[in-house]
């Protein structure tokens, strides 16, 4: 629709745009300039730095300084889920990644993914993620294991995401609630519901199938009793550290003794969802 | 019954059906957050059931409804048949069918992302087609208004366009602005990355895109009750609209600042600067003044009408007014729960007090009072009123309906008012469990208990709702009768072209969204932007 030409009609047009342009204006000044600069001023920081910043063309608030550091951080883990590391990990060089779980990994995971010894986890049913995410850790000491330590440490990135991918492709699955018929009901409730009296989560609101925890969020449904006793005891201890965020140190130190056991017999016991089976 | 009411009503009872089952699942959120043990209370549950509540209720409750008072409106505020009748059905087939697919994939706990996205989650593409799908009939109902207004322009021209029908062109244009930035974000980031084409997503570029939609959704949500309070409730009170040139002004202002402002939900975000959120909550501001002229006018009209029927004195006019009439009774009503809600819209709205609320109950109560409660009051009064002229027969009880609109008011003034309460102390949103034992959130119980006392009541209310409107079907059927907007004071001859169309404000909201949202979106593909891990709902994680 044009613009009327009756005079009234132009008036409109020229005073509504007036004020609106007006009012913007007057706002952008405050936000960019005046008040900048003087916020810039009691944080110590340069007229043009803070304007920079109000406009996001520099990281930082306008408003404060921000110390710097010396400290150096100290990450638990050093995996980034970068777009690189993703993308190798869906498109793995497939030849490549069974060769090395072949001749390195299958001796004690097993062909297949699936460990003949108790000690050592089975690798079926892991998703990449978290395969890849413990061989970083093993390669920059975030997690310690004698035997793992030394495996790793001739692999490079590329060639930790093709065999994570590998094994994550042998066998897809989570704990699926539908199979849980029986068990203890105590043991139930603290995997489902966790006990919000003590602080701890239901171990499913991470582990179970659509769960909402962090990408390498491992499967635990079929996995080695005598293992998952084992890290549990070592996240209680603080032994192993490699949890970000302390997730599992917190939770693992809240539980008593025998809820571990139980919780480790649980998950060993409980069938694993297994659409290609 | 002629094509017009089949139409309408097909539209209002996908609305009310969404409403009615959507209640349930929020009167259960509640009891899952209280300190009362509740059933299938399980984290997936939990979000299945937020999800659900918030697409019924903010999607399809309103989105169905908006487009059948349209289409209600357009016939019978220009008194000719509306065009294009064959659209507005495929528009409805389309919106239904998007509406079935996207509750298949919510109840299949394959989409429990809520109904404000939140990548990286990312459910089932079914999910995201289904909102497509009906955005997409919402955009044929959009063309249709406009169609609908310009054909009777040019049928009379220089005449001023009905305030109804213009206030509903003002929300069909405001909603083709609106669905822009929702539009993208799906289109172009969250499908792809639904249908794997994607591995990563700018988190920071989405939730800027949503901010885009999320302000003026809301007005898009809130133009059918600003209708009934200009075009309705004067008349329910036997009285006349005060001034039909202060309507169009609100409409129009409310279309050109819902716009700019959606950045007052990013206060906390990292990804804008602090000056454009600065200058998002100065424009947010203006939002203010439509509302303010609204209830102006429309106390300035009820004034008229309880003087008119004997009302003496500063205040003698108030008692004076017809309140058994459920119109009247729902404006008064909403009026009282603008003032909270309105009250609570200035914490969010400012830069540095948004902090203390940020994320908490407050929020939450927020918008429960204005649009579960201001709002969809009204659209109850708005069904109540025209269902008789849809049905051609007469409401069984008004003592009902009365009753009903009470039990909204109360129930969510219950349930909204603890929550104001408990988001000052700090209890968060989004979340499925407390722990009450502990000593430091303990205080919370007992309020979030009295907020299941309002869910219960708003739930009772809900259903005696629907069974008002299918109590009509008892009476005998009358007569089809025409349905009359309220007259103002003075009627319109002639209006300024600017309040006549909307070529000046279309001008004014795209200098506006520049300045707005120019740079900060421009600024994800200048600036190296990080990117974040596609997290699936629909596949385990």
């Amino acid at each position: 629709m044009a613009p009327q030409p009756h005079a009234a009609d132009r008036q409109w047009w020229v005073w509504s745009t007036a004020i609106v342009v007006s009012f913007v204006v007057i706002a952008a000044l405050l936000a960019f300039v005046v008040l900048r600069i003087g916020q810039g001023q009691s944080a110590g920081l340069s007229a043009f730095a803070a304007i920079c910043r109000s406009l996001g063309l520099q990281a930082g608030s306008p408003a404060a300084r921000q110390p710097s550091s010396e400290s150096k951080a100290q990450p638990v883990s050093m995996v980034a889920w970068t777009p690189q590391v993703i993308d190798r990990l869906h498109h793995p060089n497939v030849k490549n990644g069974a060769e090395i779980a072949a001749n390195i990994c299958a001796s004690c995971h097993g062909e297949n993914g699936v460990s003949p010894n108790p000690q050592f986890p089975h690798m079926s049913g892991q998703s990449a993620f978290a395969i890849y995410k413990q061989l970083h850790d093993f390669k920059n000491g975030a997690r310690v294991n004698e035997i793992m330590g030394s495996i790793v440490e001739n692999l490079d990135d590329e060639q930790m995401a093709d065999v994570a991918a590998h094994f994550s492709a042998l066998t897809k699955g989570a704990l699926d609630p539908r199979t849980i018929s029986s068990g203890d009901p105590d043991v139930v409730r603290l995997v489902e519901y966790g006990i919000s009296g003590r602080g701890i989560p239901g171990c499913a609101s991470c582990h179970g199938a659509h769960a909402g925890g962090p990408i390498e969020t491992p499967t635990l449904a079929g996995q080695r009793q005598e293992y998952l006793l084992a890290q549990l005891t070592a996240f209680a201890s603080g032994d192993r550290h490699n949890d970000i965020y302390n997730r599992m140190r917190g939770i693992a130190t809240k539980l008593r003794k025998d809820e571990i056991e139980k919780l480790a017999e649980y998950y060993a016991a409980v069938r694993l969802f297994r659409p290609q089976d | 019954m002629r094509s017009l009411e089949r139409l309408t009503l097909a539209h209002l009872w996908v609305a009310f059906a969404a409403f009615a089952v959507a209640c349930f699942f929020g009167t259960w959120q509640m009891w899952a957050r209280s300190p009362l043990p509740a059933p299938f209370v399980t984290p997936d549950h939990y979000f299945l059931s937020v999800t659900a509540h918030g697409v019924s209720m903010a999607f399809v409750l309103t989105t169905f409804f908006i487009m059948g008072f349209g289409y209600f409106t357009a016939e019978t505020a220009l008194e000719r048949p509306l065009p294009g009748k064959a659209w507005a059905w495929l528009g409805f087939i389309l919106a239904l069918a998007g509406t079935l697919m996207a509750t298949a994939a919510i109840l299949s706990g394959r989409a429990s992302v809520l109904y404000t996205f939140y990548p990286p989650l990312t459910a089932s593409p079914i999910f995201y087609f289904g909102l497509v799908l009906v955005v997409v009939g919402s955009w044929i109902w959009c063309v249709l208004m406009i169609v609908a207004m310009s054909q009777w322009k040019r049928a009379h021209p220089g005449a001023p366009v009905p305030l109804a029908m213009y206030a509903t062109v003002a929300n069909a244009v405001m909603w083709l602005w609106t669905t822009v930035g929702v539009a993208a974000e799906i289109l172009f980031i969250v499908l792809p990355a639904s249908l794997g084409w994607i591995d990563t997503v700018d988190v920071g570029l989405t939730r800027t895109l949503f901010s885009w939609t999320l302000h003026p959704i809301v007005y898009f949500w809130l133009f059918p009750a600003y209708i009934a309070f200009y075009t309705m409730a004067p008349q329910a009170a036997g009285g006349r609209l005060y001034s039909d040139t202060l309507g169009r002004l609100s409409f129009v202002l409310l279309l050109l600042y819902s716009l700019p402002v959606g950045m007052h939900h990013l206060f906390m975000d990292p990804q804008q600067s602090t000056g454009f959120k600065f200058v998002q909550m100065m424009l947010t501001i203006l939002v203010s003044v439509p509302t303010l002229l609204t209830v102006f006018t429309i106390a300035a009209s009820m004034e008229i009408a309880g003087r008119l029927r004997g009302g003496r004195g500063l205040f003698g006019w108030i008692p004076a007014l017809p309140w058994e009439r459920p119109m009247v009774l729902a404006t008064g009503l909403s009026f009282v729960m603008l003032f909270f809600g309105g009250g609570g819209g200035l914490v969010n709205m400012g830069y540095g007090l948004n902090a203390m609320i940020h994320n908490t109950s407050w929020v939450t109560a927020h918008f429960h009072l204005i649009f579960g409660g201001a709002v969809v009051i009204m659209y109850f009064a708005i069904a109540y009123e025209i269902w008789f002229p849809l049905t051609g027969r007469i409401a069984s009880s008004l003592l009902a309906q009365r009753i009903q609109l009470w039990l909204w008011f109360c129930g969510m003034m219950v349930m909204s008012l603890p929550w104001h309460w408990l988001g000052l102390q700090g209890q968060w949103r989004r979340v499925a469990q407390f722990d009450y034992s502990n000593p430091i959130i303990a205080a919370w119980g007992p309020w979030v208990i009295v907020s299941l006392v309002g869910g219960l009541l708003l739930l009772v209310s809900a259903l005696l709702f629907i069974w008002n409107l299918a109590s009509f079907r008892r009476r005998p059927f009358t007569a089809i009768a025409s349905f009359r907007f309220a007259v103002a004071v003075h009627p319109p001859t002639r209006v300024p072209a600017a309040l006549n169309g909307f070529g000046l404000w279309n001008v004014l909201v795209l200098f506006l969204m520049v300045a707005a949202y120019g740079w900060p979106i421009a600024q994800f593909f200048v600036l190296e932007a990080p990117q974040a891990v596609v997290h699936r709902v629909d596949r385990g994680g």
